[in-house]
């Protein structure tokens, strides 16, 4: 008998989940439900004629009903938001269902089957509890202006902030201390990568990394390097034909360098 | 050599006159570095029985002669080839020498000689006799020129327009011989017709106007076609061929310039100043650039760094600059001005023959140095004469007398006027290259003599005469005898300076032209109190070599309390003594101001002078009347006020000089003071610098204070907050920004009592490299920072050496340390962002040269020999090469002096080879009597060989 083999598997799995039972409520909330939709499934079969049925196609059946209910779930409330409803009506299923290519004239006829079986309602379990997101510190209570219908404001860490300043340095002689130090730093990494990298020579036999030059290397047409000027150069001619040069704003200009020069480094 | 020269006017040496010529090159191969075509010369026999003509050819394969659609037999014979024959045994310079000078003389063409000797066909004779036109047709190749035309050709992937490959004429002297057969002399005037053949993709440059340009059937080449229709020597007669960028001048449309691709903006830049020049020179010449249209043609492997050539000159590529540069600014525009100066005279105007060549040169160096006086000012007119003075001072006291117009008359050797010299002064090839730059040098020295006596207005006046005829002469059709008129000699230019100014020159031509030498004076005085009379006594030496005895005039500048006083003094055979009366009383007015020169009154503390004489300073021949030497003694006080208060930057500079002989607290205040004065000439101020180090070194052990200059630059150019840094650059104020340059250079020869350079200082440099800050600056710092390098290398001294230890890293001293961590760091900087013309890796090159020296680093060619190679940008060779020739010396390297002398034998750069050879002469590497491992037999055939085979 099918019925059997299909209620076995059920049964099989119930006294399974039965010894979990005790341990984890929203666990034996959700497999009760599934349980449900598995002898939906099976006396689905049943019903089309199948004597018996292999457990991971009833499994796979299952799967493909738990979907689509799903589905007409999600469905059907974003109807009803769209609608700016809280719970949905009949007609957002029925959209839900029109939407999803079935027919629903048909539905009353299917339900008035003459074969169909009746199922028992799954036992009624209490939905499990979401646990309560880790509270830091008092919920702001809401202001006057605001119903107290609305939704209370969320935990206090998501929205306040607590600015720290560091004074900010103006020192000239540091600042020059500064941009000087982080020069220098760039620079003797940088050349010290390029001579890592490649070809050096050296002023001492014993040591080649101590003061490591980079190897002299010939250039096809060795005018153009020495007369155009670098990329840089003409950077900084453009920048000091905008803004003539100025004792006064110096400081604040090697401050803003700084931090330009600064986020450089870091790239 | 028996030409009778002078009055009689200009006789051709030649029994033809040549009235005008076609230069074609059809093809050019780059690749292979090889060029044909051919020439067709017309000329008119000015004798009946011409049946030989010779003309100049130099290392073209000559294919076919044919006169008059004739052909026509030919020998080609070049003696300079092999100057002494190969089984002669003797080997010494003077026999070379003389040879050499033989070899010159049998293909002169000033002398009717010629390598290339073509029969006339005895079918023209008849034609000959009637003095009938021939037309002389003649087909050549070159291939791979050793001189006359240098190919470029960067080895890089593309075709060789993009590439950037290009070849040019270049040479010393008449050297056109060497890419086409011509009478390669300057007094052979002709029209022109110039035909190239190029790559479509190519630009032909030559002299004359561009009449067209067609392409050929298939497109893929054009031949540019140009016409001189000014006579014009085949001397002058140039050509370029590249893919250039080309600007038209934006003032004059009539100007354009070419240069290499990708540097079209720098182009822009550097010739956006030449209208000027252009206007200077035809305001005070009162005539019109006398070419159609001039061009301008930048190249890379300059042969020299500015080549005139009729309409057309050649520069180095390496002059342009962007206008971020400033050393290089006035340098080029210098090198522009002088092209300029040559278009006039040395172009236009060609000389007779070789011993006219002084004129041209006087001239055109001249009215060079008017316009210096104009852009520059009259400080520094004043300041390069006298240092061209100095030079050529210094180097006729040295090698002996440069002659500006030598006759050869009798011929015989005995009163040879060079005999002084290893080489002939008889043709411009025989010469020595530096001897030829101090011709010039005292040629134009000497315009200005005659422009002192005759004066300015007259000299202008001479020289727009000479103009005007030759631009007549310039417009007449050919077989006028007209064209004589464009060639200068010196007795037509002595004739025209005495018939516009009525004045006889003749005593000073005498001296200074027709005679070497310079006149050496040494003077000292005593102020005879009774008689209110300056006893000044002048002696000279004339009997060393390279001096002459002056006779004549002497100005003298007395400054007085009562004011400054010129006396004229009589130099005479026997007289020595001078009595010049005093105008003022020595008691002094305290409270009066006392009148300069200039006419400027001043106050000054007398505290320091004797209180028994009036006089404040004494200075003979200020205005540099006289190609002399002055040692003249007076007390360091005189200097000192002279250092103070005499406002002629040449009195200021002697008075420097002489300072640095007496290390007193005195001198080092009137130092200390010029260098803080801002109206002072700053290159006074420069040479102020260097010479309170000395004075500091002299006075190391009383000196007190920080060490000299340093609280002078801080207040100059640090920050008032935090003196210990330098304010971030700013050189708009170009004087502050040399003196900025300098003043760290000349403190790193500072030395402490132990004769090393105090710890201060060292600091005091690193932190200015430290801190050294360009981003906000309009100009570019990479000669500042150059000389940072400088500095430091000026402050090394001689490591302490235990018994010749190896020098290894461990024992390195710690000052080094920091020394070399600078100049690892900026040298590999260079590498990543190379600066304007490598003036970094140039000052590291040598920075580590002297630490090698000096012993802290150990003595190694290697890196100095990869920076030699071809490819790397010629300044760095040149530095490179220096350091390896020092080596040469120090170290008494076979090999390295091997490899030095492959690489002139084998350089591609012309310049290149001729500056080694220039630096072994400098520095060489073992001097005459001196024991040396590498004064062997081999060396002596080796060298022998290079000087017997060349092609000069």
């Amino acid at each position: 008998m099918a019925d059997t083999a299909a209620a076995g598997g059920a049964g099989g799995s119930g006294t399974r989940s039965g010894s979990k039972q005790s341990t984890n409520p929203a666990d034996n909330y959700y497999l009760a439900r599934r349980r449900t939709l598995q002898v939906v499934v099976s006396s689905l079969l049943t019903e089309a004629g199948f004597e018996s049925a292999e457990k991971a196609s009833v499994e796979t059946l299952t799967e493909m009903l738990q979907s689509y209910i799903s589905e007409i779930g999600r469905s059907a409330k974003s109807y009803c938001e769209h609608t700016a409803r809280t719970q949905p009506t009949l007609s957002d299923i029925v959209v839900t269902l029109v939407e999803m290519g079935f027919n629903v004239d048909t539905l009353p006829a299917y339900a008035k089957r003459s074969q169909r079986m009746v199922i028992t309602a799954p036992p009624v379990t209490n939905q499990p509890v979401t646990p309560k997101a880790l509270t830091a510190g008092q919920n702001r209570p809401h202001p006057p202006h605001i119903p107290s219908h609305f939704p209370e404001f969320p935990d206090p860490h998501t929205y306040i902030k607590t600015p720290t300043y560091r004074e900010p340095v103006s020192d000239y002689q540091v600042l020059r201390e500064k941009a000087a130090s982080q020069r220098r730093d760039v620079e003797r990494a940088l050349t010290r990568f390029m001579a890592k990298t490649g070809e050096t020579q050296s002023l001492f036999k014993d040591d080649v990394s101590t003061f490591p030059l980079i190897a002299a290397r010939p250039f096809t047409i060795p005018y153009l390097t020495a007369l155009l000027p670098s990329e840089l150069e003409m950077q900084q001619m453009e920048e000091t034909d905008s803004s003539e040069q100025d004792e006064q704003t110096d400081t604040e200009n090697l401050a803003l360098h700084i931090s330009t020069a600064h986020t450089e480094t870091c790239l | 050599m028996n030409r009778k020269k002078g009055d009689k006017g200009f006789e051709s040496p030649r029994p033809y006159k040549l009235t005008h010529q076609v230069v074609c090159i059809n093809n050019i191969n780059f690749q292979r570095k090889s060029v044909v075509g051919f020439v067709e010369l017309t000329i008119f026999p000015t004798v009946a029985n011409l049946n030989r003509i010779k003309l100049n050819s130099k290392q073209c394969r000559i294919y076919r002669v044919r006169i008059n659609d004739l052909e026509a037999a030919f020998i080609y014979n070049d003696p300079t080839l092999e100057v002494c024959h190969s089984e002669s045994k003797q080997r010494n310079l003077n026999y070379f020498s003389n040879a050499y000078a033989a070899a010159v003389s049998a293909v002169d063409p000033d002398a009717g000689n010629g390598e290339l000797c073509i029969k006339v066909p005895s079918e023209l004779w008849k034609h000959v006799d009637e003095l009938k036109v021939l037309k002389i047709h003649i087909n050549f190749s070159l291939d791979q020129p050793k001189g006359g035309l240098h190919f470029v050709v960067p080895s890089v992937e593309g075709s060789m327009a993009e590439r950037g490959a290009h070849v040019f004429s270049c040479g010393y002297q008449n050297s056109t011989r060497f890419w086409f057969p011509c009478v390669d002399s300057y007094s052979e005037l002709c029209t022109w017709k110039l035909e190239f053949t190029v790559d479509a993709a190519m630009v032909a440059v030559s002299n004359g106007d561009l009449v067209e340009t067609v392409y050929t059937h298939d497109m893929r080449k054009k031949t540019f076609h140009y016409m001189l229709t000014i006579p014009t020597a085949a001397s002058n007669i140039s050509l370029a061929i590249g893919p250039f960028e080309i600007l038209v001048d934006p003032y004059m449309h009539e100007v354009t310039h070419f240069c290499l691709p990708q540097l079209l903006p720098l182009l822009k830049h550097t010739t956006s100043y030449l209208h000027e020049v252009f206007e200077f020179y035809e305001e005070i010449l009162t005539c019109r650039y006398p070419y159609s249209c001039f061009k301008t043609v930048f190249i890379d492997e300059a042969y020299v760094e500015v080549a005139a050539y009729a309409s057309m000159s050649i520069f180095s590529t390496n002059l342009l600059h962007s206008a971020m540069i400033i050393d290089e600014t006035p340098l080029t525009r210098r090198c522009l001005a002088q092209s300029l100066a040559q278009q006039f005279f040395g172009c236009f105007i060609s000389r007779m023959s070789w011993s006219d060549e002084w004129v041209l040169k006087g001239i055109s160096g001249y009215i060079y140095g008017l316009w210096m006086k104009k852009t520059f000012g009259v400080n520094e007119y004043r300041h390069w004469i006298k240092e061209e003075l100095d030079k050529i001072v210094a180097y006729e006291l040295k090698t002996g007398g440069v002659l500006l117009h030598p006759i050869f008359g009798g011929g015989k050797e005995k009163d040879n006027p060079a005999s002084h010299l290893h080489f002939s002064i008889k043709h411009p090839h025989t010469l020595s290259w530096e001897y030829y730059t101090m011709f010039q040098c005292k040629a134009h020295l000497v315009m200005r003599l005659i422009e002192n006596r005759i004066s300015m207005e007259f000299m202008l006046q001479v020289f727009n005469k000479l103009l005007s005829l030759a631009s007549t002469a310039s417009s007449q059709k050919f077989q006028s005898h007209m064209w004589i008129q464009m060639l200068v000699s010196t007795s037509g230019f002595l004739k025209s300076i005495s018939n516009v100014s009525g004045k006889d020159i003749q005593p000073l031509i005498k001296q200074w032209v027709d005679q070497s030498g310079v006149v050496k004076f040494y003077g000292s005085f005593a102020f005879n109190r009774k008689r209110n009379v300056l006893e000044l006594e002048i002696k000279q030496d004339y009997t060393s070599p390279g001096t002459q005895k002056y006779v004549g005039p002497l100005k003298v500048t007395v400054q007085e309390l009562d004011g400054s006083f010129n006396h004229t003094l009589q130099i005479e055979e026997n007289s020595l003594k001078h009595d010049i009366p005093c105008h003022s009383k020595s008691r002094r007015n305290k409270k009066k101001k006392i009148p300069l020169m200039n006419g400027e009154e001043v106050d000054m503390d007398l505290s320091a002078m004797d209180a028994d004489s009036p006089l404040l300073w004494i200075r003979i021949d200020p205005d540099m009347s006289v190609l002399r030497k002055v040692e003249f003694e007076q007390a360091d006080f005189m200097w000192q006020y002279q250092l103070r208060y005499e406002r002629d930057v040449v009195a200021q500079q002697e008075s420097i000089l002489a300072l640095e002989k007496f290390p007193t607290p005195a001198s080092r205040l009137a130092l200390t003071d010029i260098l803080e004065q801002e109206q002072c000439f700053y290159r006074v101020r420069m040479s102020a610098c260097f010479c309170l180090a000395k004075i500091a070194n002299s006075m190391v052990s009383t000196w007190t204070g920080p060490p000299a200059m340093k609280s002078l630059f801080t207040r100059m150019f640090c920050c008032k907050t935090c003196p210990n840094i330098v304010k971030t650059n700013n050189f708009i104020s170009f004087q502050s920004y040399f003196l900025q340059k300098t003043m760290p250079v000349a403190m790193a020869l500072l030395r402490d009592v132990h004769n090393l350079c105090p710890k201060e200082v060292l600091t005091f440099i690193l932190d200015l490299i430290k801190y050294n800050d360009n981003r906000k600056n309009k100009f570019s710092d990479n000669y500042y920072r150059a000389e940072m390098i400088d500095a430091l290398a000026n402050s090394v001294t001689p490591a302490v050496s235990v018994n010749n230890e190896v020098r290894t890293l461990d024992n390195l001293n710690p000052d080094v340390r920091l020394i070399l961590e600078e100049i690892t760091r900026f040298l590999n900087m260079e590498k990543l962002l190379p600066s304007y013309r490598h003036t970094i890796t140039v000052s590291c090159l040598r920075a580590i040269r002297v630490l090698q020296k000096n012993g802290h680093v150990p003595s190694d060619p290697a890196l100095f020999k990869s920076y030699a190679e071809y490819g790397h940008f010629v300044d760095i060779r040149i530095a490179a090469l220096e350091a390896v020739v020092d080596y040469t010396k120090v170290d008494r390297s076979y090999e390295e002096l091997q490899w030095l002398l492959n690489m002139i034998q084998n350089d591609p750069v012309p310049y290149v080879r001729h500056k080694i050879l220039n630096m072994l002469t400098k520095n060489p590497p073992f001097t005459k009597n001196m024991e040396s491992p590498l004064c062997n037999e081999a060396l002596v055939d080796q060298l022998w060989k290079l000087m017997n085979s060349g092609e000069s």
